[in-house]
């Protein structure tokens, strides 16, 4: 069953748009300092998607399997950059590990998620592969950095902790492994937590906007259920394949810890 | 242990030795031309000003801190070519601050006994623990305490019999007594000069004016610089 859906001109954005100004009122008067924030993140709302809906139109008219991969590759380089821009960590370097992590296990589980779930027709189909790698990409980038900055945050503030272990013969898996656990938890609790609370206290946005766009509501639930799994899976998968690179270069060969404070030591 | 080459040149009789050691800080300061060597069985005491680089000793000598030149030598071979945890299976090191885990005063105690590189190590009996309990002056602890609720001199002393439970060649103390009183800081003194007597060489970290009852080898550490007196 699909419903007539309402579409949105122009000026409805617009009025949408006001609503924005409902925040901007709220910073001024409290002194936020929001504003310019609020301003450039509506602005950028409206160019980004829109241009995002314009790319997409042209994929679904090409159907090139390259040109699908390329945006996905771009949706993923902007993910991990987000990343590094949330993890404030100078002395070890986990690009490699974040870049490792975002396309091992985004990549598996969306081509999972389309091939054997869906079964979409190719594989690649742009229509389903880079709606449902956009969300992948975006949640694990979440559980990403939430993993690495507990894990960093961690490693600093019980540093005698590890080397106590490591005195005592620890290597480095043994030295950190309270600290790895809490750290993939941390990293994989939000999208857990995000399955105890659906259908409850919220409507995802995947499934409003099928609803919304007029699909059936039981197709929508399916879809949806199919994205919560795949959410649960891939910020798993991410969090463990970035955690298990970055605190080996937290050490080196010798088992020395390598994260040091400002002054070195 | 890998294949390791012995020094020829180093001391014939030293469990662990200090070989013309450069270390330095990323700030600059570090030491220079470190030498001495420590047989089994003695006692080391390093005193110096507060950063004269009295812990940075210690540190290398487990390789928590790499040397920039010369070499540390155990047994007359670099301890560059052990592996790391063997190697400090066999240097056993007391940090300035007592680090106990969640768990029980008995689970502390045996904590390096569950680690990969002691598998298949015989692991103390109750009875042992207790009687290095007694001989710190812990004797009331009991082993099913939370060890967490210790006080920091409590937790100050597991961590020495901790170290000293898996029998290695030499340990580093970094000023074990700070946080004792009188009575429990020569309880403690006593314990680490009879690990001497045993033949565990010791190298102890202290501000105090300590002076062992037993002979001892002086090295006081000042401006990067080492000076042995014996």
């Amino acid at each position: 069953m699909t419903a007539p859906f309402i579409s949105i001109a122009w000026p409805q954005l617009m009025v949408a748009l006001s609503l924005v100004t409902i925040s901007g009122a709220v910073s001024v008067y409290y002194q936020l300092k929001l504003e310019k924030d609020l301003a450039i993140g509506a602005v950028r709302t409206f160019v980004q998607l829109l241009a995002m809906g314009y790319v997409l139109n042209i994929l679904f008219g090409l159907n090139n399997a390259l040109l699908v991969m390329g945006l996905y590759a771009v949706m993923a380089f902007f993910s991990v950059r987000i990343v590094h821009g949330r993890v404030k960590e100078k002395s070890i370097s986990y690009l490699f590990p974040t870049t490792a992590a975002v396309l091992f296990s985004c990549t598996l589980i969306t081509m999972l998620v389309t091939k054997v779930v869906i079964g979409a027709d190719p594989w690649w189909n742009p229509q389903y592969f880079i709606p449902i790698g956009g969300m992948v990409a975006g949640n694990s980038m979440n559980a990403l950095a939430i993993s690495l900055e507990r894990f960093f945050s961690e490693l600093r503030i019980r540093r005698d902790e590890v080397e106590m272990m490591l005195c005592h013969g620890a290597d480095y898996k043994e030295a950190t492994v309270d600290i790895f656990r809490k750290s993939l938890r941390a990293g994989m609790i939000p999208s857990i937590n995000a399955m105890m609370g659906v259908g409850l206290v919220s409507i995802p946005g995947m499934m409003t906007g099928q609803i919304l766009a007029g699909a059936d509501p039981e197709e929508a639930v399916r879809y949806q259920i199919v994205v919560m799994f795949m959410l649960v899976a891939s910020t798993a998968l991410s969090s463990i394949i970035v955690l298990l690179l970055v605190r080996k270069r937290c050490f080196s060969p010798a088992m020395i810890l390598l994260l040091r404070n400002g002054d070195g030591k | 242990m890998t294949t390791q080459a012995l020094d020829k040149t180093a001391h014939p009789t030293s469990i662990l030795e200090f070989k013309n050691v450069n270390f330095n800080w990323p700030g600059g300061h570090g030491l220079s031309d470190v030498s001495f060597a420590v047989p089994a069985g003695q006692f080391v005491l390093i005193s110096g000003p507060s950063g004269a680089g009295k812990s940075t000793l210690l540190r290398l000598a487990v390789r928590l801190e790499e040397v920039a030149q010369g070499a540390v030598l155990l047994r007359g071979t670099s301890i560059d070519t052990f592996n790391p945890p063997e190697l400090r299976t066999r240097i056993g090191f007391v940090q300035q601050t007592p680090i106990i885990l969640a768990g029980t005063v008995r689970e502390n105690l045996l904590m390096p006994f569950t680690l990969q590189v002691r598998k298949g190590t015989p692991v103390p009996d109750d009875g042992v623990l207790s009687d290095w309990l007694e001989k710190l002056a812990l004797g009331h602890v009991a082993l099913d305490t939370d060890a967490l609720t210790l006080s920091v001199g409590q937790k100050q002393r597991l961590c020495l019999i901790r170290s000293v439970l898996p029998k290695p060649d030499a340990i580093c103390f970094d000023e074990p007594t700070s946080s004792l009183d009188r009575e429990s800081r020569e309880r403690v003194e006593q314990v680490v000069e009879d690990l001497a007597a045993q033949g565990i060489a010791i190298l102890m970290v202290s501000h105090t004016s300590y002076h062992p009852a037993c002979p001892y080898m002086h090295v006081i550490v000042a401006d990067g610089k080492v000076e042995v007196l014996s």
